[in-house]
């Protein structure tokens, strides 16, 4: 089929978006130790936030550098707000998270609005020829820049002290605390940085949708499956759940529609939790 | 002696409680008008969903997204039986019922393998898939015209020789609450039963009951089974009260309403859900006016009752309230 390799493309550009989001979920999992159900609006809030920013200043650029810094620094206070103090059980933790979930959603409603609002390909819309089809430039630049930060993101954790700091808490977080590794600050770095990816995961795939308050809730269920067939909390096979799961998608739907590609891959995700509740990518 | 120190649960009549809410409730229509005792209902009949919420979470320790699932299955198999089979209320109702405990067999055995955040994914999936589904417009045979069709008819409730109309708002009123005392009775009898307990010993310690024999899945499977079955009873009241569905109601976000309402109450007490959906509905009506995106208010709301009451606003007022009570009953030291 002459679609085919486009299709496969555009699972590829999503794939890795995707994973971009997926490992803010994870990191957070891994260390807070609870399902962050709320990461869906920060991504959906880091669209809104490009949105807005391009609106005033007209540039795509300052808002790519400016969000997610907001993130960051949003992430960590509210780790520090709202988390810190359920911090020992996890169901509380998840439902603050749907509070939060709930605070972000209708107050990006109440101020930016209900209608789903479009942002122009900031680099002019040019196209070049892929397997015969104009593809546009701006969706391979969304897939590097997406592979660029996933790459950061294991660098950072695999060459930086805080990162080890972050991989010690992970692994043994009695031992981390009692050699002086210190886990608050961790705790809030690391909510912050997951909040981070989520926002720029936002503003990486704003010129790819419309930008609207729901956003959020299509990309949540993504990442939980690519998290769920990763193995929750392993990294790595989260990234390459997501990706492959994406690939797949644009595979199926070149034979099915869209709807039917989703709730296939919803039903295979099904399968992998009751015949490996660990995820593929990890031992049990 | 310190009266603190006593069980406040077993000290005490437990009877007065529901016996003052059953004399309100019969009274009700002395001193309501009709539109009061249609909210009243529905009021009623959203705690039964918190209600349902609050029997998984609160007495089963899982935390799921799923329950609305169940509720618009009972919408579901109210009209299935309505419209395919026109089987009249009662056998709607039963169907409805049914409907969402059939359907709850197969997700709550996927869902009840796994444990906590995998749980809550579970549970979220599950609807995810549900709701795409149902909206896909493919695979007719599954929902076919049944999801959404709202009753064009005033249902009828025959009951021995008489037939009463559901147009009337005394009989509406009426019916809801019997059958919401008839489900909160039974969901009584069954968490105080050996069942009930079995799953708390679960709550608090898992391998310890695991360790004692208890079929751990396996119970905590029958309480999803068994709550879906009041959401799916709090569906059915729905259709047949407002004459309406909509496949909203099998969104997992739809899910957050009881879990908001659950946890503002109480979620591991049977009168929390209805205290906070009561709270929610009220609040939801005034705050209305104001402004349309009112949700925020409960977000806010929620975090401050985790982080201050994370037991519920009445689970908290009402064991204070309690322990007062008691202490002036026996002339101990007041507060």
């Amino acid at each position: 089929m002459e679609l085919l390799p486009v299709l496969v493309l555009n699972g590829l550009v999503w794939g890795l978006i995707v994973a971009l989001i997926a490992l803010g979920l994870s990191i957070i999992f891994g260390l807070l130790d609870f399902i962050n159900v709320a990461h869906g609006d920060f991504f959906m809030v880091g669209a809104v936030l490009a949105w807005v920013i391009i609106d005033v200043t007209g540039n795509f650029w300052i808002a790519f550098a400016i969000v997610p810094v907001i993130g960051l620094v949003a992430g960590a206070l509210i780790e520090r707000g709202v988390l810190k103090p359920v911090e020992n059980d996890a169901s509380l933790s998840i439902v603050a998270s749907f509070g939060l979930s709930l605070i972000l959603q209708e107050g990006v409603r109440a101020t930016y609005g209900a209608t789903p609002k479009r942002i122009l390909d900031p680099i002019g819309g040019i196209t070049i020829p892929v397997f015969g089809f104009d593809y546009e430039v701006y969706r391979l630049l969304a897939a590097g820049i997406s592979l660029i930060a996933i790459t950061g993101f294991f660098l950072f954790l695999h060459r930086t002290k805080f990162g080890t700091w972050m991989r010690a808490v992970r692994q043994d977080r009695e031992t981390a605390i009692a050699l002086g590794v210190p886990s608050d600050r961790i705790f809030m770095v690391t909510f912050g940085l997951g909040t981070a990816l989520a926002m720029l995961g936002g503003v990486v795939a704003a010129p790819l949708t419309s930008v609207e308050f729901r956003l959020g809730l299509d990309v949540l269920p993504l990442c939980f499956i690519a998290v769920i067939i990763g193995g929750l909390g392993n990294l790595p096979g989260t990234a390459a759940a997501a990706i492959l799961l994406s690939v797949l998608e644009g595979m199926i739907t070149s034979v099915v529609e869209p709807t039917t590609a989703r709730i296939i891959s919803l039903v295979l995700m099904s399968v992998v939790l009751l015949v490996r509740p660990q995820g593929i990518f990890s031992r049990s | 002696m310190n009266a603190t120190a006593r069980p406040l649960m077993s000290s005490g009549p437990t009877w007065i409680g529901p016996a003052v809410l059953a004399v309100a409730g019969l009274t009700a229509p002395l001193a309501m008008v009709d539109y009061q005792l249609i909210f009243v209902a529905e009021i009623l009949i959203w705690g039964l969903f918190a209600l349902s919420f609050g029997l998984v979470y609160g007495f089963g320790g899982m935390l799921s997204f799923a329950q609305a699932l169940y509720f618009g299955a009972g919408c579901y198999g109210f009209n299935l039986a309505t419209f395919k089979y026109a089987l009249g209320t009662w056998g709607a109702l039963a169907s409805g019922v049914a409907a969402a405990m059939l359907f709850a067999i197969p997700t709550g055995y996927i869902a009840t393998r796994v444990r906590q955040h995998h749980f809550l994914i579970v549970t979220v999936i599950l609807s995810v898939l549900t709701s795409a589904v149902l909206t896909s417009g493919h695979w007719r045979w599954i929902a076919g015209p049944y999801v959404t069709r709202s009753l064009p008819f005033v249902p009828a409730v025959p009951l021995g020789p008489f037939e009463f109309s559901f147009g009337d708002e005394i009989v509406a009123y009426y019916f809801t609450i019997a059958l919401v005392a008839l489900a909160v009775a039974l969901a009584w009898r069954v968490v105080s039963s050996p069942f009930g307990r079995a799953l708390r010993a679960i709550g608090d310690n898992e391998q310890r009951s695991a360790l004692i024999g208890l079929n751990v899945n396996f119970l905590r499977w029958m309480m999803f089974v068994f709550a879906a079955g009041v959401a799916g009873l709090a569906g059915t009241l729905y259709t047949l009260l407002a004459r309406y569905t909509n496949l909203e109601f099998f969104e997992w976000t739809y899910s957050g309403k009881a879990v908001v309402a659950a946890i503002l109450g109480g979620a591991s007490s049977l009168a929390g859900p209805f205290a906070g959906m009561a709270f929610y509905l009220v609040m939801a009506e005034h705050l209305a006016r104001y402004f349309q995106q009112f949700t925020i208010v409960f977000g806010v709301l929620l975090l401050i009752v985790i982080r201050f009451t994370p037991d519920g606003l009445y689970v908290t007022v009402a064991r204070r309230l309690r322990a007062e009570l008691i202490r002036r009953w026996r002339g101990g030291p007041t507060l």
